[in-house]
C-alpha cells in the first residue's frame, strides 16, 4: 500500500507546483489582464533561487524569499507598459517577455548556466513544504476572490467603462493583480528549484505557458476550484491514459478546443453553475 | 562582406514575408491570432518531404504541400473559430483554441516523423552556385527569392484587383456592412484561411530546402518571429508586413553577421516589446489597438 502512494508522490509534487503557477494564470486572466507572463515569472523566480542556493550558498529559506520577491518586482515593472496595451497586444508583449527571458538567460552562461542549465541545487523542498504553500496560495486567492479587491476585479473584466465610473482604479488594480501573480511565480518556480536539483532555460519557455494557461481554461477563470480541477485532470488524465502516452498532446489540445468552444466557462464552473441552477429550480417548484 | 549579408537577408525576407502574410490576413480579417499557423507551416514541409521521398518529383511536392496546408487551414478555421465567432469570444478563445489546434498537428507530426529530423535526399534541388561581383548565390536562393515574389504578386493582384480581393476587404472593414452587401462571411472566412495556409505551405516548403532540416517543433521560432513582423508592420496590415518582413530578415541577418550570436533573438523580442510601447500600431497599421469596436 505504501509503496503504491510513494508511487503517485511525483506526480502529487507536480501537481502542487502547478496549482501555485495556475493560480498565478489566473489572478490576472481575473482581473481583465490577458498577459501570460507566468511562464518567465516563474523562471525568474527559479533562477534567483537557484543562483543563491548555487553560487552564493545561502539558506533555502532566504532563497525562497528572494524568488517570490523578484518575482513580484518583475511582475510589478512588466504591469507598467502592459497597462498601455489591451487584450492581443498584452498576449503578444508577454510572449515577447518569455522569449527575451529564454534568450537572455541562455546568453548569461555565466550566471545561470546557459543552455546546460543549472545544476547541483541542493533538494531542500519535500512534498509536505510544496502542499503547505499551495494550500496557503490557495486560501489567499479565496480570500481575495471573497473581499472588495475580487468584487473590483470582476468589475474591470466585466467593463473597465463602468469600472472606472465606479471610482476602481484600473491600473492600480491591474497592477495589484500582477504582484500577486507575479508573487506565486515566483515562489512556486522558487519551490521548483529547490525540489529539482537542476533548473534548465526552455523548461520556462512558450510550453509552460501552454501548459499553465490550459489548466486554467480547462478549469475555469471564474471561481477559485478552477484551476485546481483543471490542474487535477491534466496531470492525472495522461496517467489514466497510459496507452495513448504518445498521442497525449492530442488529447491535450483537443480538449482545450472543445472546452473552449463548447463549454466558454471552464468544467469547474459550467458545473457549479449548473448545480446552482438545479438547486434555484427545485426551490421554485417547492415553495415551502 | 555586407553586400553578401544584405543578399542572403532578402531571401530570408521572402520566406518571412510568405508565412507573416497569411498570419496577418487571418489577423485582419477576423481579429484572430492564429497560433496554429507554425503548424501549418510545418505540415507544407512534411508533405514535400514525404511527397520526394515516395519518389515523387520537387514541383509536385510543392503543389500538394501548398494543397494540404490550405485546407489543413481552412478546417482548422471550421473547428476552432467557426462557433466561438458566433458567441463574441474570439480574441481569447481563438488564441487558446489555435493552441489546441497547433498542438494536435505538432503531435501527429512527430508520431509520424518519429521524432526525428527529416532531410531531402541529396541534389533534391540541384546545388549550383553563381558567382557575380564578388557575391556568392546558389541557385536554390533564387528560386526561394523569385518563389516568394511571384506568390506575394500574385497574393496582391487577388487581394486588390479582382473581386474575391474586394470581398475579402470589404469583410475586413466591417462584416455587419458587407453582410447587408450579400456577401456571405463564411465564404470569404474559408477563402482566406486557404490562401494563408496556402502562403504558409510554401514558406514551409522553402525553409525545408534551404536548411535541408525539417522536424515537427520547425513552426514554433517562425511564429514567434511572425509575432514581431506583424506588430512591426500593424496588426492586419497587408503592405505592413511586406515592409516588416523586409526590415526584419535583414536586422536579423545583419545581427546574426556582426553581433554575438547568443543575442540575436533577445534583440529581436526587445526590439518587439518597445515597438509595442511606443507605437502599438506599427507601421503601417490602423489606429484601433486590437479592439474589436466599430466592427460589430
Amino acid at each position: 500500500m505504501s509503496g503504491f502512494i510513494a508511487g503517485y508522490i511525483p506526480l502529487l509534487d507536480l501537481y502542487l507546483i502547478h496549482l501555485g503557477l495556475a493560480f498565478s494564470q489566473y489572478i490576472v486572466l481575473r482581473a481583465g489582464v490577458f498577459s501570460l507572463a507566468t511562464a518567465a515569472l516563474a523562471g525568474i523566480g527559479a533562477y534567483t533561487a537557484g543562483i543563491f542556493a548555487v553560487k552564493l550558498g545561502m539558506h533555502p529559506v532566504l532563497g525562497v524569499l528572494a524568488g517570490t520577491v523578484m518575482g513580484m518586482a518583475a511582475a510589478i515593472v512588466l504591469s507598467i507598459p502592459l497597462a498601455r496595451l489591451r487584450g492581443v497586444y498584452q498576449a503578444i508583449a508577454t510572449v515577447a517577455f518569455i522569449q527575451i527571458f529564454v534568450s537572455l538567460n541562455i546568453y548569461a552562461e555565466p550566471i545561470t548556466g546557459g543552455a546546460l542549465g543549472l545544476n547541483g541545487i541542493p533538494k531542500t523542498v519535500g512534498t509536505g513544504i510544496l502542499a503547505i504553500a499551495a494550500i496557503a496560495a490557495t486560501y489567499v486567492i479565496w480570500a481575495v476572490e471573497r473581499g472588495r479587491l475580487g468584487r473590483a476585479f470582476n468589475a474591470i473584466r466585466q467593463d473597465e467603462a463602468v469600472a472606472a465610473s465606479l471610482g476602481i482604479s484600473i491600473v492600480r488594480h491591474q497592477m495589484l493583480a500582477f504582484a500577486l501573480s507575479g508573487a506565486l511565480a515566483g515562489l512556486f518556480g522558487a519551490l521548483e528549484a529547490y525540489h529539482a536539483y537542476a533548473l534548465d532555460p526552455n523548461q520556462f519557455g512558450f510550453h509552460l505557458l501552454i501548459t499553465v494557461l490550459s489548466y486554467v481554461i480547462l478549469g475555469g477563470r471564474n471561481s477559485v476550484i478552477g484551476p485546481v480541477v483543471g490542474t487535477a485532470i491534466l496531470i492525472i488524465l495522461p496517467e489514466l491514459a497510459r496507452f495513448l502516452a504518445e498521442y497525449r498532446m492530442v488529447i491535450y489540445g483537443a480538449m482545450l478546443i472543445i472546452v473552449i468552444n463548447y463549454m466558454p466557462k471552464g468544467i469547474a464552473d459550467t458545473v457549479r453553475d449548473a448545480v446552482r441552477a438545479g438547486r434555484l429550480k427545485r426551490r421554485g417548484e417547492d415553495p415551502a | 562582406m555586407l553586400a553578401q549579408q544584405l543578399l542572403n537577408g532578402l531571401v530570408v525576407s521572402g520566406v518571412y514575408a510568405l508565412f507573416s502574410l497569411g498570419f496577418t490576413l487571418v489577423f485582419g480579417i477576423q481579429r484572430i491570432l492564429n497560433l496554429a499557423h507554425g503548424a501549418i507551416f510545418m505540415t507544407g514541409a512534411m508533405v514535400a518531404y514525404y511527397t520526394v521521398s515516395a519518389g515523387g518529383p520537387l514541383w509536385l511536392g510543392f503543389v500538394l504541400a501548398i494543397l494540404a496546408s490550405g485546407i489543413l487551414s481552412v478546417i482548422v478555421e471550421l473547428v476552432c473559430f467557426r462557433r466561438l465567432r458566433k458567441t463574441g469570444d474570439e480574441e481569447f478563445g481563438g488564441i487558446i483554441s489555435s493552441i489546441g489546434a497547433g498542438l494536435v498537428i505538432t503531435t501527429i507530426a512527430q508520431q509520424v516523423s518519429s521524432t526525428q529530423i527529416l532531410r531531402f535526399p541529396f541534389e533534391t534541388f540541384p546545388v549550383v552556385i553563381y558567382r557575380f561581383w564578388g557575391l556568392r548565390v546558389s541557385m536554390l536562393q533564387l528560386f526561394m527569392a523569385g518563389a516568394a515574389i511571384v506568390l506575394v504578386l500574385v497574393l496582391g493582384y487577388f487581394i486588390y484587383r479582382t473581386s474575391f480581393g474586394r470581398r475579402v476587404r470589404a469583410v475586413t472593414d466591417n462584416e455587419h456592412a458587407s453582410m447587408l452587401m450579400g456577401i456571405n462571411p463564411n465564404m470569404i472566412y474559408a477563402q482566406t484561411y486557404f490562401v494563408a495556409g496556402a502562403l504558409a505551405g510554401a514558406a514551409g516548403v522553402l525553409v525545408g530546402l534551404a536548411f535541408n532540416s525539417i522536424s515537427f517543433v520547425m513552426g514554433e521560432p517562425y511564429l514567434m518571429f511572425a509575432f514581431a513582423i506583424i506588430i512591426l508592420g500593424g496588426l492586419g496590415s497587408i503592405p505592413g508586413a511586406l515592409l516588416a518582413s523586409l526590415v526584419f530578415g535583414m536586422v536579423q541577418t545583419l545581427t546574426i553577421a556582426y553581433l554575438p550570436s547568443g543575442l540575436t533573438d533577445t534583440i529581436i523580442f526587445a526590439a518587439l516589446f518597445l515597438i509595442l510601447l511606443v507605437r502599438p500600431n506599427g507601421i503601417l497599421g490602423k489606429d484601433d489597438a486590437g479592439s474589436l469596436r466599430g466592427r460589430r
